[in-house]
């Protein structure tokens, strides 16, 4: 047999070993159902928190700007593990709530720092104008906030909060660290089981890499419907 | 209509109105004038409290405006505005623009906006642009889109903010036409502008604005062609 022959026989082995043997697909799968899971709440809580925090830094409020202030600085300042390990060990310590949901609930305290900032940065690059024409129609300040500028800032930022949205993906692959068995802690474990590196690790990373493409295909989808009222 | 006791507008140090005591009755058709930094625009942005007044009463309806107590956005329902950069909502359709306000106030239903939208938007000719992004309209057709969505809301007072300073020389033809006929059909008009030739045709009293107080007030024939303050004369000399 030749060496590539050889290497495609061996590399066969591998896959069957890493992958088909015991199910273990079955928890790359469930895996990547875990990770989906956790992210798409993460991003909502994210996006909710995000738009609070962002009111409260554009407020004439005092307390409510230290607020804004302190919540950014304390989360951009310390390392999303230690937050995670934080918020499920002594926050929700003694909460019975699934594990994923409170995963997620830290994931999104995280990114929706993050978030406030690209959106405050959004309504920041609306032009005054708009506001001043809402507000001499008679729309009271909410009105003008939720109708005129936020869908036009959404359009500015959606680009950067697609970013945060990839960037979080990633970052959830934290969560073995608090027993939940994501794409990473799937790949972890056969690692483990198999004593073979290269093909769960990569095959992790072959997961990540596809369902952030989708991803971002979809989101550049959506940017183009939003970019339809540019038309020129 | 309008009255406005001792006005007085500071930004900082700065001293933009300096005692502005002026009275705009019904159908009255104003016309306000002045060198660029004079405090005109000021002035008009104060009558809807687009500015917050640092001294002073403004008065509509008889009512005091610039107070806590009163609900400004109740009052600014009858001041229709017009801008300089005309501030249409770029992300929805010109019909969509003009409904926005009279639908979410809830002054009409959805269809009756649209009826007078419709309305509107023939009236400053421009009934085919319903379905059309303002991206996609020029300076001149943007303004009469702003003056429509202003008047949707049906004001009983529109305010010009030098609606034709930031248009082509030949897009400033149409959008004075359309003011002009809004101005014979009785509504009562406040307009900023630097169009001598229009205030003069359509104002039925020009204001001179200059460092922060009415320096002069008249019907245009007294003011453009007998001014009696110096600085008016000056003023005219220079635009005339």
């Amino acid at each position: 047999m030749t060496g590539i022959q050889l290497w495609f026989a061996d590399f066969c082995d591998m896959f069957y070993t890493c992958f088909i043997e015991e199910d273990r697909y079955k928890l790359l799968i469930s895996g990547i159902g875990v990770t989906i899971k956790v992210s798409l709440l993460a991003v909502i809580i994210g996006i909710l928190i995000g738009m609070l925090i962002a009111l409260c830094n554009l407020s004439r409020n005092k307390l409510l700007r230290a607020v804004g202030g302190v919540y950014t600085d304390v989360i951009r300042g310390t390392p999303s593990v230690t937050q995670l390990l934080i918020i499920y060990f002594v926050i929700f310590a003694s909460v019975d709530l699934d594990k994923w949901i409170i995963a997620a609930i830290a994931f999104g305290v995280n990114s929706g720092a993050y978030v406030s900032e690209i959106i405050r940065g959004g309504i920041l690059s609306v032009d005054r104008g708009q506001t001043e024409a809402g507000r001499s129609l008679g729309l009271n300040a909410f009105q003008t906030m939720t109708r005129i500028v936020i869908p036009q800032a959404v359009k500015n930022i959606f680009p950067a909060l697609c970013n945060e949205f990839i960037v979080l993906i990633k970052e959830t692959a934290i969560v073995g660290y608090v027993g939940l068995m994501d794409i990473q802690k799937a790949g972890d474990f056969i690692k483990s089981a198999t004593f073979k590196a290269f093909m769960p690790l990569v095959g992790t990373a072959v997961i990540y890499y596809v369902l952030i493409k989708i991803l971002t295909l979809t989101l550049r989808r959506v940017e183009n419907h939003l970019r339809k009222s540019d038309v020129r | 209509m309008i009255k406005v006791k001792n006005l007085h507008k500071k930004f900082n140090d700065l001293t933009v109105l300096n005692g502005i005591d002026e009275h705009i009755s019904q159908g009255e058709v104003v016309v306000i004038i002045g060198p660029s930094g004079s405090g005109k625009s000021t002035f008009l942005r104060c009558l809807n409290l687009l500015e917050d007044v640092t001294e002073g009463e403004i008065y509509v309806d008889d009512e005091l405006i610039n107070t806590p107590k009163v609900n400004i956005n109740v009052v600014r329902q009858k001041m229709g505005m017009v801008f300089q950069q005309f501030n249409l909502f770029p992300h929805l359709t010109i019909m969509n623009n003009i409904t926005l306000a009279p639908v979410l106030l809830k002054k009409m239903t959805k269809e009756e906006a649209v009826r007078k939208g419709q309305e509107l938007l023939s009236r400053v000719n421009l009934a085919e642009k319903a379905d059309a992004y303002p991206a996609q309209l020029s300076g001149g057709q943007k303004q009469r889109v702003a003056i429509a969505r202003a008047l949707a809301m049906n004001p009983e007072i529109m305010l010009f903010d030098e609606p034709t300073s930031a248009l082509d020389p030949e897009m400033v033809g149409e959008v004075l036409d359309v003011m002009k006929d809004l101005a014979e059909s009785g509504m009562t008009m406040v307009i900023v502008t630097h169009e001598m030739r229009f205030a003069r045709e359509v104002a039925s009293r020009v204001l001179f604005i200059d460092q922060g107080i009415v320096m002069e007030s008249g019907t245009p024939e007294e003011v453009f062609n007998h001014p009696k303050n110096e600085r008016t004369k000056l003023f005219l000399s220079k635009v005339l």
